[in-house]
């Protein structure tokens, strides 16, 4: 589903480089938890993934169901299935969450040359999926993420993701700032959303968040490179011993 | 001796300008690029008054309706007869001067009941050559008496509109006032509107400009008693070389009175808005509560928007205060909207429609409300399609 290649990304006005060879392959079905200290790059990666400007890449590719992810918009990139849940969602006063959610997915399906949802089938088709996230009406009446919890905003970050359904989900650090209630919640909606046909790269400072999404591989960043990847008993060896291996080593 | 303009050699009285200091930026020396002559008499042809009548954002929710056609109340089109009010502005001041050197006619009412069903003035102006059209309107909402009245101001062609509105409100009265102004592109509009407000009245009002290449509109609002709540708002919509200018003055002179200003401005193009806003509380008007915000949006490099907020402040127990920002759209706004398949012309139309959006928030008929959002949305459409 997704292939990384040598990827190098600086910084567009610094020359400051963030990743520096970075070589990844995901395929559908798979999760891929990406661990590492402050500053290894693990934001950058989402937001190259996805589009955000401030980013540029000097060298490498990456391929997202054989065509160059990085040539496109980030608006074609979400159509085409690829999903970044914020580590800070942005609060957009003005704009009610409903209708934003509806634009988004309608916008979607035009793009790709699907029929749009008329009102009554999206109100019905997003109060379902809200409600499993223990999201009610009185929230989604309320403008994007203004005003909204720590948890409310993770947990609107899912909704959208279940609104949304597409097949490369990035979170990042989804876990950050919940306490263990609200993390129970998000996972159980993150794993509820794992299929064959979808991929999910979880990129987390903490094992704890492994603990409920089991990933089927574990990265450790470092300097911009992955430096060691492994199956879940990585994260717990990382838990246990912290980074100051893989900093070390790649000073 | 400054040589006269030739618009000031047909008006018989000179016109503002930059070196006065609330025209500074509105020279209408320049900005009258010609002579328009007053009192014209004009054949409106029925097609073109039609048309005019029928996009109105508020054709199918005004109860009733007066309709002006270049500036003559046409008994045909209204539900509502002209009522005797006296007028009791005549201060000096440019806009009222050329007021009333050429008035033709205008609404005038006297409310004494209390309905919900919007009273809709409308001005219209048809197809000719440039000329002066000057209305007078006055307003009185009697003592515990409430309206809302719409103010639409439509035309094609080039012309040079002059409206002044005087509004009085009685004790417990209460105006939902929305003032639209759409002229022609080529026109003119030249506006005052001043507002008496008597002890526990209620004011909600709001602007939307968005026609004519010059607009200018002067507003006093004059609390007159205690306990009085007024809201007042406006929004921005402008596009190409237009030219807004809003000066206001909020006049607390009585204790225990809340006045919120916000203003939202959307300037595209060349465009350039002016918001000039004045909060004055007198030495009585303890416990005054005044908050005066303007904020612009400048879509391109080239857009404008120049804030002169001033408080005057001679009691000293008050709440004031008064805010003005301008900038660009948000980038992460933006980019989030993008990153879940939000195409970015409509990702900016949704963040434009949300900034202006909250001057409508003042707005309590819901059904004036969404015309608002529908002509904003327009606006937007017809913004995207030109890019």
């Amino acid at each position: 589903m997704l292939e990384i290649k040598n990827l190098h990304v600086k910084l567009a006005d610094e020359d400051r480089v963030i990743i520096n060879g970075l070589n990844l392959t995901v395929n559908a079905g798979e999760v891929h938890a990406i661990m590492g200290p402050n500053g290894s790059g693990k934001s950058t990666l989402s937001y190259v993934l996805s589009g955000r400007e401030g980013y540029e890449v000097t060298e490498g590719s990456v391929t997202y169901k054989g065509e160059d992810l990085l040539a496109m918009t980030p608006s074609q990139r979400a159509s085409k299935g690829v999903f970044l849940a914020f580590q800070y969602p942005i609060e957009i006063p003005g704009v009610a969450t409903m209708q934003f959610l509806k634009v988004a997915l309608n916008s979607q399906r035009k793009a790709r040359g699907e029929k749009e949802m008329t009102t009554p089938d999206f109100m019905r088709y997003v109060k379902e999926r809200a409600a499993k996230l223990n999201i009610g009406p009185d929230m989604l009446k309320r403008p994007v993420n203004v005003g909204f919890s720590g948890g409310e905003k993770k947990r609107a970050e899912i909704l959208q993701m279940a609104v949304l359904e597409p097949h490369l989900c990035v979170l990042d650090e989804t876990d950050s700032g919940l306490d263990i209630d609200a993390l129970r919640v998000v996972a159980d909606g993150v794993n509820s959303l794992r299929s064959v046909d979808r991929a999910m790269i979880v990129i987390t400072h903490y094992q704890r968040l492994l603990d409920y999404i089991v990933p089927d591989k574990v990265h450790v960043l470092s300097k911009g490179q992955i430096v060691k990847s492994g199956d879940k008993s990585l994260a717990l060896e990382l838990e246990a011993n912290g980074y100051a291996e893989f900093t070390g080593a790649a000073a | 001796m400054i040589p006269k303009t030739p618009a000031e050699m047909v008006f018989g009285f000179a016109l503002p300008h930059r070196k006065m200091e609330d025209w500074r930026w509105t020279d209408l020396r320049q900005l009258i690029d010609k002579p328009y002559p007053p009192r014209q008499k004009i054949l409106a042809a029925a097609m073109d008054v039609e048309r005019l009548i029928k996009s109105s954002p508020f054709a199918k929710i005004a109860g009733q309706r007066m309709v002006f056609i270049n500036g003559h109340l046409s008994t045909d089109h209204s539900h509502l007869n002209r009522e005797s009010v006296e007028t009791r502005i005549s201060f000096d001041e440019p806009v009222v001067q050329m007021n009333q050197s050429f008035v033709t006619d205008g609404a005038h009412l006297k409310i004494t009941g209390n309905s919900d069903t919007p009273i809709e003035l409308l001005f219209i102006s048809t197809k000719a050559d440039a000329r002066t059209i000057a209305s007078r309107n006055v307003i009185e909402v009697a003592q515990g008496a409430a309206a809302t009245i719409i103010e639409t101001h439509m035309g094609e062609g080039a012309y040079l509109a002059n409206s002044v509105t005087e509004i009085r409100l009685g004790v417990s009265a209460r105006l939902d006032r929305i003032k639209v102004e759409l002229e022609s592109e080529d026109a003119i509009h030249l506006s005052h509107t001043h507002v008496t407000l008597a002890k526990n009245a209620v004011l909600n009002d709001f602007t939307l400009t968005s026609g004519a290449k010059v607009n200018r509109q002067n507003g006093t609002i004059e609390f007159q008693g205690e306990n009085i709540d007024a809201k007042v708002s406006g929004a921005f919509m402008l596009c190409g070389k237009q030219h807004a200018d809003t000066r206001l003055v909020i006049d607390h002179q009585q204790p225990h009175c809340t006045s919120r200003e916000l203003f939202k401005c959307v300037m595209d193009d060349r465009a350039r808005g002016i918001f000039q806003g004045k909060v004055m509380v007198r030495k009585n008007a303890q416990k005054t509560d005044g908050k005066q915000s303007s904020h612009a949006l400048l879509l391109s490099e080239t857009a404008e928007f120049d804030a002169k907020p001033e408080l005057e402040i001679f009691a000293d127990d008050v709440v004031c205060g008064h805010g003005a920002t301008a900038g660009d759209l948000n980038h992460d706004h933006l980019f989030y909207l993008m990153s879940r398949g939000i195409p970015e012309p409509e990702a900016k139309s949704l963040l434009i429609a949300a900034f202006v959006g909250e001057a409508f928030d003042v707005i309590e008929n819901e059904a004036i409300k969404e015309a608002l959002v529908k002509f904003s949305n327009k606006w937007l459409t017809r913004r995207r399609s030109e890019d």
